[in-house]
């Protein structure tokens, strides 16, 4: 009888987990759309907002490879003066060449090395002492640590030795070694061209200096030996590296995530809901193969995408010579194994597939805000994460892809994994002999039966209740980060590709050998807006963006709340349009509003004396960036009025208190521009209280003209009239040009983020809100005296 | 077949769903439960099924305990609830393999059961069709194939006429007697009187959770002193249904 149950066993096990992989399955069913967009939507949004900063720099990562140094051991003093010689030289080529289109600065820095000096403009020589001239071991190390591609050793007393031999050509030429790296062809040819032109055109430079009478004799002898290391290899190839640390571990990661939901959450909920599922439960399969049957089914279901989208990755391995095929192969398995025990056991424990789906949503997002916490490079690697359970399999991604698996942190990482997993299913099993989880009843009687149980809302109530908000608000939340990060993304392209032929481009290529941290990227990624904000095709594209982004958020607006034309969809938005008059006439007291604003800000400033007025105009040539801007100004106060207040605050309205709607667009709009520039602490409350109050002005009037003006004529008086800086970004052109005066204090004037992050602006803000409460506070007063 | 023994369920700590009820049902016989709505006729079928377990109480089926032989218990159990429930992107073709697969049929008897089945009910034109696009009486019709396939003598049948059109509704009042006839136990509950008096040989009333009368047809009309069945019904219900406070 045994027998015959281990027969049973297997063969339920077998039959439920093929149902996934027949047309008319069973578990056939796909997840509904709304899920999938949410997620889609959120990697997007990353994306997007990532991209719209970092544009810049994504080019020269992905396409440079940083590694162009060269280690020189025993460096005589010849070579040492050539070097420095070579550098001025190296250096005014490199301003001169301006006009090269070096986007993809390796690649330029490879194909031209042959023909001109400003190949190896970035070239470091990073000099080392060592006696002995095989000594391969520190050679790699030293090359390792400077991520070097060639090491160049030099005889002890080289120049000595090369000085007897003009005057005895019977000695022995002293041999110069170089040492390179051969993972890589581009570092192949680097090298070779390195030895063809530098170092001959070194010992060029020697005889011409010392008047050596004989140039058809060659001084030494280079003696060219591979050093590989491919075992103990390191950052390798930056692509992969970056690539394989950051972006690949968290797609794939999506892609599991994503698969395991759409084949796993319905399952066994979506049965419930159907009420298949007590069919199921009613046959003589064991509880233990039910939940074994499916979790197979889950598994496989998911490793087909993932190994789909893993396919390029794997590839990498044979084309690139590193990388290691099994572990990847490996993470992938066990992470998606782990991740349909996951959800098979959300589907055990919810009774209708929407709400799997919507418990699935905060472990998907925390599961990928974890993978987020994974990005690293190389020297920020932490070895104790590749032992974590779960964790430990995402990190150890990048490891295997970079070529270099932690075969001890892997296995134990593997196998916690693996017995979690198993915990999971267990569990699973153990909540299916509950009726809770089994008896198909509807969800609103299941949760009936739970109340009266308790008296009371279960933590599962609860939690639905929290999963339910969660989703809404983030997904509220994204819409307007999404539009905004988007047409910001696109109206930047054209600059930085422009940017990238310009040869401060690679000055600042050049500068970013030394950036380390990610606060150093922040700090390169301002420079580089604070250049594009005097370009006026920049501006150009951002006013555009701008209106892109405001008709984004009427169209949406629509859509959600089922309007049939614009026009109310308008006004539900803030911005009526029924009234001409009244309009021109909220616009301009809000202008005017703003500018007073700004000019007693400045006022304050000035008369505590610490701004002091340094001139008046700007050049002639600055007049289409100064139009520019004004023009710019517009949209853009109207854009983020819409996006935070004519919006997001209605949106929030339908499940949120007003107070909480207003709050929390003011929190995200505070959050949003504390990314900039400059930020302090103080910048965050001022920019909370001026959101505040443009909130309550709306709320005051229900339209958002007077704040789109406000919005406008501060930013437009704080950059262009008073030529201060407008949250932390840098206004190129202004009528009035002001500068911190000497004795100023940051704390007043805000430093580098402008007024908006000194006390001026909270004591001028604070004094609007007291003005525009009184005035609520009485029209609330007048209408409830009329009802009276 | 089945002997059940006081068994008592509650959902909540405060009242209790079934309170104490005891019967016992033999081979060849049609046990009906009658009760109105909300009297916990539900409950009791998903207890006898073993899908729910009771709070206090026992049940045997076949002489075995579903705490102990639960699997074997299902082996012996047809179950069919009141709402048809197939999935529907499914055909009946696949559903009737899978599920076969489940109860560990023999893979050779698999399609002659299949025909057989199919052929019964009519079902053969519609064995590739998708579930959805098939009508209620052919999706309660493909249930009872289903859920009998591996041809159980102890049948559990929930409101087995619930919302069927009369033909059908002929089609499986006449299969019932059919496998009465093959010796089978059949519990079902309804409400509809003329089921009830047509096909159980016995009748159970329940009225808030307790059995208040139990016996044939004949015996409940005599005890109650009506002239039918549907009468004799009311006044049991009328005599023993407390208001609730």
């Amino acid at each position: 009888m045994k027998n015959g149950n281990r027969k049973i066993w297997f063969r339920g096990a077998r039959t439920i987990a093929g149902s996934f992989f027949k047309k008319h399955g069973q578990m056939g069913a796909e997840a509904p759309g709304s899920t999938f967009l949410i997620s889609i939507g959120f990697v997007a949004v990353l994306s997007f907002m990532a991209l719209s900063w970092f544009w810049w720099w994504f080019p020269y990562h992905l396409f440079s490879d940083e590694v162009y140094d060269v280690v020189v051991v025993n460096a005589p003093q010849s070579f040492i003066d050539y070097n420095q010689y070579m550098q001025k030289y190296r250096n005014m080529k490199a301003r001169d060449y301006g006009s090269r289109t070096n986007w993809f600065a390796n690649w330029g820095h490879m194909s031209y090395f042959k023909y001109n000096y400003d190949g190896y403009g970035w070239t470091k020589f990073i000099y080392k002492e060592n006696p002995a001239l095989y000594d391969f071991v520190t050679y790699g190390k030293w090359m390792r640590e400077n991520d070097a591609y060639l090491t160049v050793v030099f005889p002890e007393g080289f120049d000595e030795k090369v000085s007897a031999r003009s005057k005895d050509h019977e000695l022995p030429k002293p041999d110069i070694l170089t040492y390179y790296r051969t993972n890589s062809l581009e570092y192949t040819s680097m090298k070779n061209d390195f030895i063809d032109q530098y170092l001959h055109e070194y010992q060029d430079y020697m005889r011409e200096k010392n008047n050596w009478a004989f140039p058809d004799v060659v001084d030494s002898q280079i003696i060219s030996e591979p050093l590989d290391f491919s075992d103990e290899e390191e950052g390798s190839n930056v692509l992969l590296d970056n690539l394989g640390r950051t972006f690949v571990p968290i797609l794939l990661f999506i892609v599991v995530l994503y698969a395991s939901m759409s084949a796993g959450t319905n399952v066994i909920a979506g049965q419930k809901e159907l009420g298949t599922f007590t069919g199921i439960l009613m046959t003589p399969v064991p509880r233990s193969a039910i939940i074994a049957g499916n979790h197979l089914g889950v598994t496989l279901k998911t490793l087909i995408p993932s190994f789909i989208f893993a396919v390029p990755f794997l590839a990498v391995p044979y084309y690139w010579n590193h990388g290691a095929l099994g572990p990847i192969i490996l993470h992938i398995i066990i992470l998606t194994v782990f991740v349909s025990a996951a959800t098979i056991l959300i589907s055990v424990i919810n009774d209708t597939v929407v709400s799997a789906q919507t418990a699935f949503l905060p472990v998907f997002l925390i599961f990928i805000s974890v993978c987020v916490t994974c990005i690293q490079n190389a020297t920020e690697h932490e070895p104790f994460y590749l032992y974590l359970p779960v964790y430990g399999q995402f990190y150890g991604i990048g490891d295997a892809l970079a070529g270099h698996p932690d075969m001890a942190g892997m296995a134990v990482s593997s196998l916690s994994t693996l017995l979690l997993a198993f915990v999971i299913v267990l569990i699973s099993e153990k909540l299916l002999h509950n009726e809770r989880y089994t008896v198909s009843i509807d969800p609103v009687t299941a949760k009936e039966i739970r109340m009266a149980k308790s008296g009371q809302h279960t933590v599962l109530d609860i939690a639905d209740k929290i999963t339910d908000t969660f989703v809404f608000t983030v997904r509220e939340t994204l819409y307007p980060l999404m539009i905004l990060g988007f047409f910001q993304m696109i109206a930047i392209v054209p600059v930085v590709i422009d940017y990238m032929g310009r040869a401060e481009y690679s000055r600042f290529i050049a500068d970013l050998k030394s950036v380390a941290t990610v606060t150093d990227v922040m700090k390169k990624t301002f420079e580089v807006l604070g250049i594009f904000m005097g370009n006026p095709v920049f501006l150009a594209l951002m006013t555009v963006a701008y209106v892109l982004m405001i008709t984004a958020c009427i169209i949406r607006t629509k859509i959600t709340f089922h309007k049939k034309d614009y026009k109310e969809a308008f006004s539900i938005a803030g911005l009526p349009l029924s009234n001409a008059k009244k309009i021109v006439k909220d616009y301009l007291s809000g202008f005017v509003f703003g500018l007073l604003m700004m000019s007693s800000v400045c006022l304050i400033l000035k008369l505590t004396g610490q701004i002091e007025i340094t001139g008046f105009g700007f050049s002639t040539d600055l007049l289409p960036v100064f139009l520019v801007n004004l023009l710019m100004w517009f949209p853009q106060g109207a854009s983020e009025e819409v996006l935070f207040r004519g919006y997001m605050i209605p949106r929030l309205e339908t499940r949120f208190k007003k107070v909480f709607a207003v709050f929390f667009s003011s929190l995200l709009f505070s959050v949003f521009h504390s990314l900039n520039a400059g930020y302090t602490p103080l910048a965050s409350v001022n920019l909370l209280l001026i959101a505040v109050l443009f909130a309550l002005i709306y709320l005051k009037t229900g339209n958002i003209w007077i704040t789109c003006a406000m919005h406008t004529a501060w930013n437009l008086s704080q950059g262009n009239i008073f030529g201060l800086d407008v949250s932390g970004n840098v206004a190129h052109a202004s009528l009035i040009r002001t500068s911190h005066a000497a004795g100023a204090k940051d704390i007043i004037t805000g430093g580098a983020f402008g007024p908006e992050g000194g006390l001026a602006v909270t004591a001028v803000t604070l004094a609007c809100m007291v003005i525009v409460i009184v005035l609520l506070v009485r029209s609330r007063n007048l209408t409830r005296n009329k009802d009276a | 077949m089945i002997r059940v023994n006081d068994i008592h369920k509650s959902y909540t700590k405060t009242s209790e769903t079934i309170k104490g009820v005891s019967f016992e049902i033999g081979k060849g016989t049609i046990f009906g439960l009658l009760g109105p709505n909300g009297a916990g006729k539900t409950t009791l079928m998903q207890i006898i099924a073993t899908l729910m377990k009771p709070t206090s109480g026992t049940i045997e089926i076949a002489g075995m305990s579903p705490e102990k032989d639960l699997l074997k218990i299902h082996s012996l159990i047809g179950f069919l609830t009141t709402e048809i429930k197939l999935d529907p992107v499914s055909t009946p073709d696949d559903l009737f393999d899978f599920f076969a697969d489940l109860y560990d049929i023999p893979k050779n008897e698999i399609k002659q059961r299949k025909e057989k089945a199919f052929n019964r009910f009519g079902i053969t034109p519609f064995a590739k069709r998708k579930i959805s696009e098939l009508s209620t009486g052919m999706k309660q019709k493909i249930s009872i194939a289903i859920s009998l396939l591996h041809e159980p003598p102890i049948i559990i049948f929930d409101e087995p006429t619930n919302g069927l059109d009369i033909l059908t509704s002929r089609q499986v009042t006449d299969y019932l007697k059919e496998l009465k006839s093959e010796g089978r136990c059949i519990v079902l509950s309804t409400h509809i009187f003329s089921v009830a008096e047509e096909l159980c040989d016995e009748v159970a009333i329940l009225v808030d959770g307790m059995i208040v009368a139990q016996g044939t047809v004949d015996e409940l009309i005599k005890m109650s002193g009506e002239k039918n069945f549907e009468d004799a019904f009311f006044k049991i219900y009328v005599e023993n249904h407390k208001e609730e406070k």
